[in-house]
């Protein structure tokens, strides 16, 4: 079992280095690990704390997955050793115990044999003695009665019987019979040398010569040693004759001879001796020879044998079987050995040795080891079997056993080394011990390696999954950071707004001040402009952000697409018209007139890429088309320009035969408007066409020095294309320049219906001659008029149009058909049924004005020139923005009222022929009527422009040119009117004057001015007047129109019905004021067309405004008296000058009507039309909530200063209490109209203004907020059909607030801090929708 | 001559104070708004906007001086500190509001105290310029009035 305890030892080793290796491993992951995180630090600082928190988790995963690891190797481990264990322990265990059991009997046996040996020997001495004794006694007796005979014949018989005896048995080394009276007969075999003796003793007294005892001697004793002398014979050893004289020999010399002593109480004695002669120790046995009768010993018989015999069976044994044996008897003393050393000393006479005195070490040692062992305790039968002594350096079994012989006891002792007969298998068990370590150790290797392959697989994806968890958080704080930036972004359009706002506003009142010297007004209208420029920019950067944030909410309303893209060309083309560059809006007739959509976006989406095509055209072109229906557009890019035209007119064409099938589109049905912006600039390197829709990317970016600009602007556009599910992308154009290709995906209105524009013009067969400059805008317009069915003529310049009027007009007296070459196939087109009808006037010529040289006087000259066509065509002019006023005036002193803006593009070219073929088919009657819608739609579109302008350039270009647009659409609409009084006549001096004084507008502006700021002081003192300034008011009225009444005879039956009317406005309040206006310039009116009656209502407020103002005035005559009287002072020059004027103001009719009225009246209206410009709110009165006083403190006085009341309450709950009241007063006012001054009375201070125009409504309040309180207001509203507009005002900039607002039921929406001029602007529009 | 002096000082305070940074644009059109119809607009805006912080700064001092905070009160009077402060102006106290309300988002208790305190030096702070700006439009008044008279 000792082998069994050394195993786990053995394998501990193995384990111990396994384990190590492991805690490197972890170690070195761990390094690893922690490595990892340190790179990832120094990315960034703050996403230090993060990381952390990732490693430790991350590491802990680690540790997660050693410790499964190296738990699943222990396991491993241990298992495996454990077999190995098992393995060995059963093979060894089995094959030890099975050895050791015939390694046991081997052992016995092999000392058994010896063992025996002895036993027989003694055996075979004891029998001999035994005969000895027996043939003695015989021969005594036979010869004892002849007593007297002769002893020597005795002697003989004994020696005959004794030698037969000796030489049966060879193996004995002595006989000896000594005899009573002592004499002795022995027999000696020397087997060293082979030869027998026979010995014996003569008596001294005994006369015999063979040396025979005394016979008579033989029974008695007697004393022996006195006289005998003893004799050897050599003896042959085979027959026992005598070969040698007789020698005489020392008494017991040789042998020993056993004596009666030996035998005195007659049993047999054994006893080891030693003999002189003889190496080995002898057994000798002594039995005594009795006589017969007597039984007294006669004579004592010894025999004597060695145990050589023994010692060399021994020797065989262990020859055959390696190891020592060796036989001692009880006291210790070696009897045999199975070595050859010396078994006797000879240091006192020769004795016996002592087994731990024996020579050889090894006997020796075991020897000793059983004594040190086992002492002189042997156990009872003295077998002892010892395994794995260690004697010297071998290991050795020792075994001895006990041989109980009566008087001879022996102790045999084999010491067999044990590498006999365990050396194979032990070297076998190491062998196997090694092979299985080894095998263990390989598959613990091999485990431990499929353990981390396999929890590598496992270790990647817990790595993976701690990136996965790593990448999420990643993603999440982009997110949130991405939130954290729009979020910022929006309190950033807060903040950033706020302060351009307030510079902008700033430098609009500083713009007004009077007291500027023009350096100054110069430098502040640049200002001005640079702060709008950058305001613009943070837009679009705000915009961006929003489109990219996705919180830009696309609005949902209908609109007029092709109006907001009129407007847009216009203005864009004041800005063209310095660089040379046409613009030319080319928009398809079967483009839907009315879309839903996000019409602020879509303006600004051409804005940006008209503006950014203007940016880099110096000269050439910039045409924006438009069509719709995306089933052909794939082949459109591809196509030349003239192929496009051709094209787009076929499908024209087409579209018009089935507009009447295909007019009604699907009810909220999607449609794909396609556009092209092309321009003629320096064009877009085509690898940067994707770019170029990148934020901050420029084309070139060389070029920002030169044009300006941050790359924002087509990355704007593309955002927004993209969010109206649309696309864009550059296009490759032939010639140079760009082509911008966009889709737009915009709603149909519920109930569309295609361009309504469907009028035959061809039956009328009109020829029209353009004689325009632009190339481009000529070529597509008369492909368009060719396409309605009209002839064209073109020309591009002076000559060219002198020439084909006077070849036109020739051909035409001699009504030759021989028409122009390049006209000639639409010859068809005329139709004679028409022809009659117009008169001869069938030609329309289209004059730019730019062909008329202007640069010199000559201009007049060719005005006579085409003067002598005038009865033969008819002419319209287009002007540009920079015509000066004398071509103007004399252009309508000849007589052409048809004047238009540049540029020409259809609706425009639509509205002239209207007016042409109206005038010519219906005169007068009906010709107003269609004229005036088609200058409704102007001055709506006027209306549009200025808004525009408004929101984006509100630069003062714009507005000039803005203001020569009314001017054209204002002489245009004289020449209707001219033509519908028929009495144009009356009016001409004074247009003339205008003209003239138009040029020095300027300086009268700010002559003008003047009176106005008191005006505007003033204001605000009326305002806050009472309705007993109602009797004034009335008086005014009275006034004024006592005024007109004078100046107007033909109109002073009026008066009656005037005064009347005013008699009904002193009770009423302030509602009754309008009426009062109303009803007073109903008579007016009541001659007038019918159409000028519907203006009436549009220009209600503005008269209304007007009215109040010049009550003020007049309230305060000692005030405003120098400004009055200089304005009376220039009378005159107000007078003829008041259509300028009042074109400032925008409200065309309102001059219509004052056309009528007498200059003195004028005068005033001239003075009261600027005073809008500060004042623009008088006579609004409006409802303040506000919860914070400073606020509220601030927007009053805001407002006051733009000349509106202004009621303001603290909280939601009380604005609701003020809109409830009013309407509760309305009802009263409705009821009880006549006791207007009691329910007045009764009304609180507050309720007395109870007619508000408008709400201005905090969003945060206490009590109610703005949502809750807009709709409380609405809920109330809801019966009876009132509408207030209620303007939101919030610190919330985004366009969800802005959508709450709207929800909720207001009109429009601020933000904070108030931008006056915005507020104002919206303020108008509300009230004025309203009113 | 007084009066102009006393202007030129009025003016000097005044500058000091943008340039300072205390007040901003927003002031100036204030400044703009007041004139002969409403001569003492600015000082009014000012006495209410003073009236109104201090009764607001008292209920956050009280709020936050409670154990539990209720953070969206706080919130609250935060917001309407900032709304008047923009519009009277006053930027370093619109920018302390600011950070405040940040730190009232995160219900930090420890940073709305900072943020209080901030708030509250810079509109002491504030205060006796805006105090000593009063004292002299009123004493401009006077000489006016007295020059009339």
């Amino acid at each position: 079992m000792a082998g069994a305890h050394q195993t786990p030892s053995a394998m501990m080793k193995p384990l111990a280095k396994l384990f190590k290796k492991l805690q490197t491993f972890i170690k070195c992951t761990e390094n690893r690990t922690s490595i990892l995180p340190q790179k990832k630090i120094i990315h960034g600082q703050p996403e230090e704390e993060e990381f952390n928190y990732q490693t430790t988790r991350c590491l802990s995963s680690y540790y997660s997955i050693f410790v499964a690891r190296l738990a699943i190797m222990v396991m491993l481990a241990i298992l495996i050793g454990m077999l190995t264990m098992l393995t060995w322990h059963f093979t060894k265990v089995y094959t030890m115990n099975s050895i050791n059991s015939l390694a046991y009997g081997l052992r016995y046996e092999l000392l058994q044999r010896p063992i025996l040996r002895v036993w027989n020997i003694l055996n075979s001495t004891v029998e001999i003695t035994m005969a000895q004794v027996k043939l003695s006694e015989y021969v005594i007796s036979h010869y004892e009665k002849p007593l007297s005979q002769e002893p020597a014949e005795l002697h003989q018989m004994m020696r005959d019987v004794t030698w037969a005896l000796f030489s049966s048995r060879t193996a004995l080394d002595a006989i000896t019979i000594s005899y009573r009276n002592g004499f002795v007969q022995a027999f000696h075999r020397d087997h060293r040398s082979n030869t027998t003796f026979y010995i014996y003793c003569e008596l001294v007294n005994s006369s015999v010569n063979q040396g025979k005892a005394h016979h008579g001697h033989i029974h008695k004793p007697r004393d022996r040693p006195a006289s005998a002398i003893w004799y050897r014979e050599r003896l042959d050893p085979v027959t026992g004759e005598k070969k040698g004289d007789r020698r005489q020999i020392p008494p017991d010399d040789l042998i020993k001879i056993a004596g009666l002593a030996e035998v005195q109480d007659g049993a047999a004695s054994w006893r080891v001796a030693v003999s002189k002669f003889t190496d080995s120790p002898l057994l000798s046995a002594a039995l005594p020879v009795r006589h017969p009768s007597g039984g007294s010993i006669v004579a004592a018989v010894g025999v004597t044998t060695a145990l050589k015999s023994v010692g060399q069976l021994m020797k065989e044994l262990v020859d055959f079987h390696s190891g020592y044996m060796y036989l001692t008897s009880l006291e210790g003393y070696v009897l045999a050995t199975s070595t050859d050393a010396p078994l006797l000393r000879n240091t006192t006479g020769r004795k016996l040795m002592m087994a731990t005195d024996f020579e050889d070490h090894i006997i020796r040692s075991g020897a000793e080891w059983l004594q040190r062992a086992y002492g002189n305790k042997f156990p009872i039968n003295h077998e002892v079997h010892a395994e794995n002594v260690l004697l010297g350096n071998q290991r050795y079994y020792i075994d001895s056993f006990f041989l109980n012989l009566t008087r001879l006891p022996l102790v045999g002792v084999i010491i067999i080394p044990r590498k006999y007969i365990l050396g194979k298998v032990d070297q076998i068990g190491f062998t196997t011990l090694v092979i299985l370590i080894s095998a263990s150790i390989c598959f613990l290797a091999i485990g431990c390696v499929c353990i981390l392959i396999l929890t590598s697989g496992v270790s990647k994806a817990m790595k993976l999954r701690a990136e996965l968890i790593s990448q999420l958080d990643a993603r999440r704080r982009a997110e949130a950071s991405s939130n954290y930036k729009s979020q910022f972004l929006a309190n950033m359009s807060h903040e950033l707004r706020t302060p351009m706002a307030a510079v902008i506003g700033l430098l609009d009142i500083l713009i007004y001040d009077d007291c500027l010297t023009n350096e100054q007004f110069a430098t502040v209208t640049q200002i001005r402009k640079c702060s709008t420029a950058l305001l613009r920019l943070l837009n679009n950067i705000l915009d961006l952000s929003k489109v990219e944030s996705g919180k830009l909410v696309l609005e949902e309303a209908e609109f007029d697409l092709g109006r907001e893209l009129e407007g847009l060309v216009d203005m864009f083309s004041v800005q063209c018209i310095n660089h040379n560059v046409e613009t030319i809006l080319d928009l398809s007739d079967d483009m839907p007139k009315v879309v839903r959509g996000d019409s602020a976006r879509i303006v600004q989406i051409f804005t940006n890429l008209i503006s950014n095509s203007i940016k880099f055209t110096s000269e050439g072109h910039i045409i924006l088309r438009g069509w719709c229906d995306g089933s052909n557009h794939s082949s459109r890019p591809e196509c030349s320009e003239a192929q496009k035209m051709s094209q787009c007119a076929l499908r024209n064409r087409s579209k018009q035969h089935e507009s009447i099938v295909k007019k009604e589109y699907q009810k909220n049905d999607k449609i794909t408007l396609w556009f092209e912006v092309e321009d003629t600039g320096c064009g877009i390197d085509p690898s940067k066409w994707e770019s170029v829709f990148e934020s901050f990317e420029q084309a070139d970016p060389s070029t920002t020095r030169m044009h300006g600009g941050t790359g924002l602007g087509l990355c704007i556009v593309r955002n927004l294309v993209n969010k109206m599910g649309g696309e864009i992308n550059v296009v490759k154009k032939d010639g140079q320049g760009t082509l911008m290709q966009l889709s737009l995906l915009l709603g149909m209105p519920e109930d569309c219906t295609v361009n309504s524009f469907q009028t035959e013009f061809g039956k009328y067969s009109l020829k029209v001659l353009l004689a325009l400059h632009g190339k481009q805008s000529r070529s597509i317009m008369s492909q368009w008029l060719r396409e309605k069915g009209f002839f064209t003529w073109e020309a591009s310049e002076w000559n060219g149009l002198t020439q084909i009027l006077q070849q036109v007009f020739q051909e035409n007296m001699q009504w030759s058909t021989s028409e122009p070459i390049n006209l000639s196939r639409i010859r068809v087109v005329p139709r004679e049924n028409s022809i009659h009808k117009m008169g001869g006037l069938d030609i329309l010529i289209v004059v730019d004005i730019s062909l008329l040289d202007q640069s010199t006087n000559i201009w007049k000259q060719q005005l006579i020139f085409l003067d002598q066509y005038r009865g033969k065509a008819k002419f319209a002019w287009m002007l540009s923005h920079d015509t000066s006023n004398a071509i103007k005036v004399e252009l309508r002193r000849k007589g052409h009222f048809l004047m238009i803006n540049k540029p020409l593009y259809k609706t425009k070219m639509t509205n002239i022929l209207h007016a042409i073929v109206n005038e010519g088919n219906f005169e007068n009657e009906k010709g107003s009527n269609q004229l005036n819608s088609s200058m409704d739609e102007d001055l709506h579109e006027s209306h549009d422009l200025d808004s525009i302008h408004f929101d984006a350039i509100s630069s003062d270009v714009s507005d000039i040119s803005d203001m020569d647009n009314r001017d054209s659409k204002i002489n245009t609409f004289y020449s209707e009117e001219e033509i519908t009084e028929r009495n144009p006549e009356s009016h001409q001096p004074s247009y003339s004057n205008s003209q003239k004084i138009s040029t020095q507008r300027v300086p009268l502006d700010k002559i003008i001015k003047k009176p106005n700021i008191l005006l505007e002081t003033e204001n605000l003192i009326n305002m806050s007047k009472d309705f007993t300034e109602t009797d004034k008011h009335g008086g005014i009225i009275m006034d004024y129109s006592c005024r007109y009444g004078y100046n107007k005879d033909n109109k002073k039956n009026m008066i009656s019905s005037i005064t009347d009317n005013l008699q009904d406005i002193k009770p009423q309040a302030v509602v009754g004021n309008e009426d009062a206006f109303l009803k007073l310039n109903q008579p007016h009116d009541g001659g007038e067309s019918v159409i000028e009656q519907e203006y009436q209502w549009n220009v209600k407020p503005t008269l209304y405004n007007k009215g109040d103002i010049k009550q003020k005035m007049i309230a305060k005559t000692s005030m405003a008296s120098p400004g009055n009287t200089h304005a009376e002072g220039m009378e005159k020059q107000l007078s003829t000058e008041r259509s300028v004027e009042l074109a400032y103001r925008g409200s065309r009719l309102l001059e219509n009507q004052d056309m009528h009225y007498s200059v003195h009246k004028n005068d005033c209206v001239a003075l009261s039309s600027l005073v809008p410009d500060q004042n623009p709110l008088g006579g609004l009165c409006i409802l303040l909530a506000e919860d914070n006083p400073i606020l509220q403190r601030v927007a009053t006085t805001m407002l006051e200063k733009k000349g509106a009341k202004v009621i303001a309450v603290g909280d939601g709950m009380q604005a609701v209490d003020a809109i409830k009241c009013m309407l509760c007063a309305e009802e009263n006012k409705r009821q009880n109209s006549t006791h207007q001054d009691d329910v007045a009375e009764g009304l609180s201070e507050l309720q007395k203004y109870t007619s508000f125009d408008l709400v201005l409504m905090d969003c945060q309040m206490p009590k109610l907020d703005g949502y809750e309180a807009t709709k409380t207001i609405r809920n109330i509203e809801a019966g009876t059909g009132l509408h207030i507009p209620i303007v939101a005002v919030t610190a919330h900039a985004m366009s969800s607030d802005e959508a709450k607002c709207l929800e909720v039921g207001m009109d429009a929406y601020l933000t904070k801090p108030i931008d006056s001029k915005l507020m104002v602007s919206t303020i108008l529009s509300l009230t004025k929708r309203d009113v | 001559m007084a009066a102009t002096a006393l202007k030129e000082q009025l003016n000097g305070l005044v500058n000091s104070m943008f340039a300072e940074g205390l007040l901003d644009e927003q002031f100036q059109q204030l400044q703009m708004l007041q004139d002969g119809s409403n001569p003492g607009f600015v000082a009014e805006v000012v006495t209410l906007f003073c009236e109104d912080s201090e009764r607001i700064l008292a209920d956050l001092t009280k709020l936050m001086d409670q154990a539990v905070v209720d953070y969206s009160k706080v919130d609250a009077y935060v917001h309407q500190l900032k709304g008047s402060s923009s519009s009277v102006g006053t930027q370093n106290v619109k920018l302390a509001c600011i950070q405040f309300r940040q730190f009232c988002e995160e219900n930090n208790q420890e940073g709305c105290m900072r943020a209080l305190n901030v708030v509250k030096h810079e509109y002491y702070h504030l205060r006796s310029k805006f105090e000593t700006m009063l004292q002299l439009e009123n004493r401009i008044q006077a000489y006016e009035t007295k020059q009339q008279n």
